[in-house]
């Protein structure tokens, strides 16, 4: 059954990535997978490194691996931050993973309960969740 | 011959316009990258700005949470000079020098410690000069900032904020206008109650592109039906440090966009001037070709006539 579709836009520190009507959003915030359909209530939330899913209309689904970010829903659109964001079909195994080798070395090298740690942490966490999407095969 | 000297000149003014010219011609081509990074910024910046300010007030007295805390005074003031690596781009770099030193004085006559953070190699050297407190250094990039630098730049700041050792940040830049006009900005970063996102005006959406941004969704008015997840104070705890860092970052594409329409605007005005000096040193050196010419044929005449 067709669904009411709405406005999406993707934004990045680089620019609009993604910007079309969907008929779903699905994504994880800080409290738990979420799904948004047309006329939403208003929401501000917190974004939590997955994978970001788009289905636009005829069904076709655009899946993005997504960094950390916000999700604010109003007047039945949705703005997706992201500080970073990869087509699925586009991530690379053995970048991710020496970049998290990379992000698992600051952690140890930061000093406890600093602002370098917390950030490190975040960056491991949001690689770690990139490989896992990566290895789901595509 | 008496020209030699003229002659020298003439050649050496016309390989500075060579250089000059050829240093405009580079500003424009960076010019035009550094415009088109910061329009690609400016709708996140703007969001992420809309988002802190709806959320700090559906969290109403801000908790207590270092990064929110407001200090009961302010003792200690951070101000960050955002500068280029290099000069030759007019009053760039002194303005923002300037305007820094103002501020730091006025801080410091009303009793507080002022310590300085600068970007850009210009802002180090001349805060070192003059033996100002400078806490941190951040040079080699101004000419293409990442964002990893504008997370480097941030963290110390934040991070010096969480500590106590500063209860206010203030950032300085050249905000670009256009290829001929940049303005010194002023912006508040934290404590986050006195951030420049309070003044009310919005002033993210005259860039391009984001005239269409869901309109109702920067206005507080409907913010009691809005549903947070988690709570506005755990959203603030990691939106703060991300629009601390988003500002800093625009600051920095924004002063790289500025030093380069400076220097192309003071690189224009050095050629014009260097095609001016040609033509008064060509003038000069055609002058006297002639007066020697003259001389010689009188020379030539008196020798012939006394002759006869």
């Amino acid at each position: 059954m067709a669904r009411t579709p709405f406005r999406v836009e993707v934004l990045t520190p680089e620019g609009l990535l993604f910007d079309d009507e969907v008929e779903m959003l699905s994504t994880r915030t800080a409290v738990g997978s979420i799904g948004v359909l047309a006329n939403h209530a208003p929401l501000l939330a917190l974004l939590e490194p997955t994978e970001l899913r788009l289905y636009t209309a005829g069904s076709e689904v655009k899946a993005f691996a997504q960094g950390e970010g916000y999700l604010q829903v109003a007047d039945s659109r949705a703005l997706v931050l992201v500080d970073e964001v990869f087509e699925k079909d586009e991530l690379d195994s053995s970048e991710l993973q020496s970049r998290l080798d990379r992000a698992s070395e600051r952690v140890e090298r930061a000093e406890d309960d600093s602002e370098e740690k917390r950030q490190a942490e975040r960056e491991r966490r949001r690689y770690e969740a990139f490989l896992k999407l990566a290895g789901r095969g595509r | 011959m008496a020209d030699k000297g003229v002659q020298g000149r003439i050649s050496s003014v016309k390989n500075i316009e060579k250089i000059t010219r050829a240093m405009e011609m580079v500003a424009a081509a960076r010019l035009r990258r550094a415009e088109q990074r910061i329009s690609h910024l400016r709708p996140y910046a703007g969001a992420i700005r809309r988002m802190t300010r709806q959320a700090s007030e559906a969290a109403g007295n801000l908790p207590s949470v270092p990064v929110l805390a407001e200090r009961e005074s302010v003792r200690t003031a951070a101000i960050l000079l955002v500068t280029g690596d290099r000069g030759l781009a007019g009053a760039f770099n002194s303005q923002i020098i300037r305007a820094g030193l103002r501020a730091g004085g006025e801080l410091e006559a009303e009793g507080k410690t002022v310590v300085y953070y600068a970007s850009g190699r210009r802002g180090v050297s001349s805060l070192t000069f003059r033996k100002k407190d400078l806490k941190g250094e951040y040079t080699g990039f101004t000419d293409r900032p990442a964002y990893a630098d504008a997370r480097t730049i941030a963290s110390d700041l934040t991070q010096a904020f969480v500590d106590g050792e500063v209860d206010r940040v203030d950032v300085f830049y050249n905000g670009y206008v256009s290829a001929l006009t940049q303005e010194v900005t002023r912006e508040t970063l934290l404590p986050l109650q006195e951030a420049s996102i309070f003044e009310g005006d919005d002033d993210e959406n005259h860039g391009e592109g984001d005239g269409d941004q869901p309109a109702g969704a920067s206005d507080s008015g409907h913010s009691a039906l809005v549903e947070y997840e988690p709570d506005p104070e755990e959203i603030l705890q990691r939106l703060v440090p991300e629009y601390v860092q988003i500002s800093i970052y625009r600051a920095l594409l924004e002063s790289t966009a500025s030093e380069h329409g400076a220097r192309m605007t003071a690189m224009r005005n050095a050629s014009e001037n260097a095609g001016d000096l040609i033509k008064d040193l060509t003038l000069q050196f055609n002058r006297e070709r002639q007066a020697a010419i003259t001389q010689e044929i009188m020379e030539v005449v008196a020798g012939a006539e006394s002759l006869v």
